[in-house]
């Protein structure tokens, strides 16, 4: 990708890259495509985003990576884990990277958990995979992580039960079975979405700490832009399966390159008041078989022109590490620039930039 | 929950050419047709030739003869009188109480509820042909008994489905608009919600129709059935296993067209409960319940 | 955990009150009543009185049948018409040749029905789980008797391998005979059960497959036979064993037909042998010891239920 990234050490590849990524999944005799080739790199320790909508793309497209997703989904591209390209790994050698290289934590973690078998059995079974331990040491090693993850009364819990736990405890749970393979990168698929608040927050700390201790990287999935902000060096945003904007976390906060962004900044309630899941622009995201021609969005952008039906946007330069997919990028920033200035001083200038309120848009689009 | 398919679950299953119901369905029309047909056709199940008896198949008896010289097609074709008018006999009485039953039990629940679920569960209790046979053991043995004791034993399913449907009606809008209206709970149940279950009770009767012919057959099997010498396919197969040595035929073909019977209502059952609910296809419970010997 | 089968217990009792008076009134069925069945047809007036009273039928309607229930719960129905034995002695004589034949069947069953689910769950879709619901079709399909007359004509007919009609040979005893009988009963019995053991086992298998857990498992690296036969297989024996109590009505059912089809000296042949000879003790105490059977396979299985899944509070 076009932007370096501190501490990164220049010549080793990156940890991780997607490069020209594609899922389908077959329908019928034909393919629905639902993620229309995308380019990601994480380095080593990086912490990256991926915000976006519901039905985006964002869980299949890391699902797909590491072909979780079972032969219905078909892929092309490349993904390469320290340069290797995980299509020519055999489904065992996949088998370490799941887990041991790659850790994964998903939305519902009561149901992620078997609901049969002991949490303490579920943890060692990663540990037996990954890092050969049974009997007493994987217990030592098991009782030890679930300290880690912040759970009191390890000894208990290890002979509970998922519906015995509270779902903060359950995620806990997760990341302990995750961090059990000792992996280089954490995929966490809408960590947070299942569970309350103040619970939220408790997760993302966790989150935080263990990647101070350990130097994991990760790769944060979320439709909440405040939840990637807390946590990420680096955010790419998705829309209908493609990504339409990535930055550095603070660059793309302060100023948003791509209508789609803006949107989900302007639905932002504040960046430290309450999360509520809002659309950030009326109207949803079109459904993989019925993709408007040119630029997904335009149905629902407010800077929508004819020419943006005309082939799809491509991501440009937009500022340093910076990129963004809009035909109207250049027009668009010289204008959001102006803005900006004539709103200096103030102290919130992307909130402010609400120039197109959603019901008042909706009413110009069906007018 | 859209991400999660795995190699368990590649592929959404594709409705079967109904070809194999197609052909159900023909081989069922043959079999009506025969068994409506029965008295107008030129052949006598009952005419005896002792000099023909066990004669294999052959021009004159396509079936071959049994015993007493009769022809076996001849008596497979009353066969499927018997056998057809004791299954819609008997699916008639299942679902004139079992339905009842399932709507009073669905309609008002608690203490209604209970007492004749609880009774459901007693018949259910008893395998199917066990609670035919203890009827006959009261009734004695005759059509009429095999009829009767064949409808009771599908009693349950059809108060479970109606049951199971008055349920899920009776929340919506249109019934408790009725209500409203100050109907009495008796109109409400046979004429607003009894229409509106129909097809499902229709799939059921397809189903039963099938238990039903087995459970004839078995029981007629077994020697208590519809007494001799009225034809009975279950009669023909009880006879015919005593001379599988010398005419195997005896045995064989009249099962074959039993099967073949049994399984062209299964196979169109089960197409049109596809129709209705395109999800079902794989086991349910109810379906459990529809097995037979 | 007693307490929870205790109220499993208590649930049992409405059940078998109403059905033991359905048995019981049975009795008076037969022509001319019990009395009848005890004196004859060309009894005197004072003969009749005397075995109403004898018969206690002059008490009221609620004491006969409390008497009659307070006997059977000892295992006492009194003495069969035909043969004068107490029912408890003959059915006692059958019912280890049932046992047997169930235990062969169920072996035949688990043998065919579970690898068929477990292909047809894993190929679900494919070609070859159409070829098995089609088998599997057919194994429900087919009157248990047609196939066991088939069975008949192919091995002891055709190539006179096995007999074709079996003798009841304990196991322990002649373990060679005893198979010899039991090979064709049981294949006969245990395909019908396969069919039944194989749709619902696969449907479940299916449905856990879906799960949440099951991609967590995947996303840990476990591979992917260890996913089938550890967490998929595990979680789908759960739902499956609350419909053994169905399965075990149906297999009774079936037991009883294939007994008649192999003159397999089984309680279910017993039980025909009664109602065609009107002996009713000899019906009542076949149909008790049925019905009790299976309510106790369904108690067993419901408490064997909340063993196993952790998620069911039991105290
Ligand atoms: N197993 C599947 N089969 C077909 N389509 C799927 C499947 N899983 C997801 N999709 C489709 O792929 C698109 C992206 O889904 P997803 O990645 O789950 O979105 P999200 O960004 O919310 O994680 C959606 O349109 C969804 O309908
Ligand atoms: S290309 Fe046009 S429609 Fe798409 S985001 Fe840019 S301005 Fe909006
Ligand atoms: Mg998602």
């Amino acid at each position: 990708m076009l932007h370096p990234v501190p501490g990164s050490t220049g010549a080793a590849p990156p940890l991780l890259s997607l490069e020209d990524f594609t899922v389908a999944f077959a329908q019928g005799a034909g393919r629905t495509r639902v993620v229309h080739g995308i380019d990601l790199t994480l380095q080593r320790g990086e912490a990256l985003g991926i915000v976006g909508e519901s039905g985006c793309g964002k869980s299949v497209t890391w699902l797909a990576a590491l072909r979780l997703l079972g032969k219905r989904a078909v892929t092309t591209g490349r993904v390469l884990l320290n340069g290797r390209d995980l299509s020519g790994f055999s489904e065992r050698e996949l088998a370490d990277v799941r887990g041991g290289r790659i850790g994964l934590i998903f939305q519902d973690p009561t149901s992620c958990l078997n609901p049969i078998l002991r949490i303490g059995t579920q943890i060692g079974e990663a540990l037996r995979l990954h890092r050969g331990l049974t009997g007493k040491a994987a217990e030592r090693e098991a009782l030890r992580l679930l300290d880690r993850v912040g759970i009191a009364d390890a000894p208990r819990r290890l002979r509970q039960h998922a519906h015995e736990l509270s779902g903060g405890m359950n995620q806990r749970v997760m990341i302990a079975i995750a961090l059990a393979g000792e992996p280089d990168v954490l995929v966490a698929d809408e960590p947070t979405t299942a569970l309350d608040a103040t619970i939220q927050a408790q997760i993302l700390d966790l989150i935080r700490d263990i990647r101070r201790d350990t130097g994991m990287g990760l790769v944060l999935i979320s439709h909440d832009l405040g939840v990637i902000a807390d946590l990420c060096d680096r955010v790419a945003v998705m829309y209908a399966g493609r990504v339409v904007e990535t930055a550095a976390t603070q660059d793309l906060l302060g100023s948003p390159r791509h209508p789609y962004t803006r949107g989900l900044l302007a639905a932002l309630p504040s960046l430290e008041g309450p999360r509520v899941r809002l659309t950030p622009v009326g109207g949803t995201v079109p459904s993989p078989d019925a993709m408007p021609p040119g630029c997904a969005f335009a149905p629902r952008c407010a800077y929508a022109e004819a020419h943006c039906g005309n082939g799809i946007p491509v991501l440009q330069p937009a500022g340093t590490g910076h990129l963004s997919a809009c035909r109207r990028l250049d027009a668009l920033m010289g204008e959001w620039q102006r803005q900006a200035a004539r709103e200096a001083g103030r102290h919130d200038p992307v909130v402010q930039d609400l120039d197109w309120p959603n019901r008042d848009r909706q009413r110009e689009l069906s007018a | 929950m859209t991400v999660q398919e795995g190699v368990l679950t590649k592929r959404r299953r594709r409705p079967l050419p109904p070809l194999g119901f197609i052909i159900s369905l023909g081989f069922l029309t043959v079999v009506i047709f025969g068994a409506v047909f029965a008295n107008v056709l030129p052949i006598d199940p009952l005419a005896q030739n002792i000099v023909d008896s066990l004669k294999p198949p052959s021009g004159s008896h396509w079936f071959g003869t049994d015993e007493l010289g009769r022809d076996i097609m001849a008596r497979v074709i009353f066969g499927a009188r018997t056998s057809l008018v004791t299954a819609a006999g008997a699916v008639i009485i299942a679902a004139l109480i079992g339905v009842p039953i399932g709507l009073v039990a669905g309609y008002f629940g608690g203490w209604r509820d209970t007492v004749l679920m609880r009774f459901i569960d007693v018949l259910l209790a008893l395998p199917n042909i066990l609670l035919a046979m203890a009827l006959i053991a009261v009734l004695g043995r005759s059509q009429t008994a095999a009829l009767i004791a064949v409808g009771v034993a599908g009693v349950p399913s059809f108060a479970r489905i109606a049951r199971a449907q008055v349920l899920t009606l009776r929340q919506l809008d249109f019934v408790s608009a009725v209500r409203g209206f100050g109907c009495s709970s008796s109109y409400i149940m046979f004429r607003t919600i009894l229409p509106n279950i129909l097809s499902p009770l229709m799939v059921q009767v397809i189903v039963l129709s099938s238990v039903a012919i087995l459970l004839e057959a078995a029981l007629a099997f077994l020697g208590v059935g519809v007494p001799p010498p009225t034809p009975s396919w279950g009669e023909m197969l009880r006879t015919g296993k005593s001379y599988l040595y010398e005419a195997p035929y005896y045995a064989v073909l009249p099962g074959l067209v039993l099967t073949l019977t049994i399984l062209s209502f299964d196979t169109i059952g089960k197409q049109m409960s596809r129709a209705l609910d395109p999800r079902s296809g794989g086991g349910t419970p109810g379906e459990l319940e529809r097995a037979g010997p | 955990m007693t307490g929870f089968i205790l109220r499993r217990l208590a649930q049992l009792i409405p059940v078998l009150l109403i059905a033991s008076f359905a048995i019981w009134a049975m009795i008076f069925a037969v022509p001319g009543g019990p009395v009848g069945m005890m004196v004859g047809e060309n009894a005197t007036p004072e003969e009749i009185a005397a075995a109403t009273r004898k018969l206690g039928l002059d008490r009221p309607i609620p004491v006969q049948y409390f008497n009659w229930l307070t006997h059977a719960v000892t295992g006492d129905f009194g003495q069969s018409l035909h043969s004068r034995d107490p029912v408890t002695k003959l059915i006692g004589e059958r019912l280890p040749a049932t046992l047997q034949l169930a235990l062969v069947s169920i072996l035949v069953a688990l043998v065919i029905g579970i690898p068929v689910a477990i292909t047809g769950a894993v190929k679900e879709g494919s070609w070859v789980d159409r070829l098995l619901n089609g088998w599997n079709a057919l194994a429900l399909g087919v009157p248990t008797f047609w196939l066991g007359i088939l069975l008949i004509l192919l091995f002891s007919v055709e190539l006179r391998w096995l007999p074709s009609a079996s003798r009841y040979v304990p196991l322990w005893e002649d373990p060679n005979q005893a198979l010899r009988s039991l090979i064709l009963p049981g294949l006969t019995l245990g395909l019908y059960v396969s069919g039944i053991l194989a749709r619902f086992l696969k449907a479940s298998l299916v449905s856990e497959a879906r799960a949440d857990y099951v991609r967590t498992a995947r996303a840990k690296g476990v591979s992917e036979r260890q996913i089938v036969g550890h967490h998929i297989m595990q979680n789908a024996l759960l739902p499956f064993i609350t419909i053994v109590g169905l399965m075990v009505a149906n297999f009774i059912g079936g037991a009883v037909v294939t007994e008649a089809v192999f003159t397999y000296p089984g309680l279910g042949r017993l039980l025909i042998q009664a109602i065609s000879t009107r002996d009713y003790p000899l019906i009542q105490g076949c149909i008790v010891v049925i019905l009790v059977i299976y309510m106790a396979i369904s108690l067993i299985v419901d408490i064997l239920y909340a063993v196993i899944d952790p998620r069911i509070e039991y105290r």
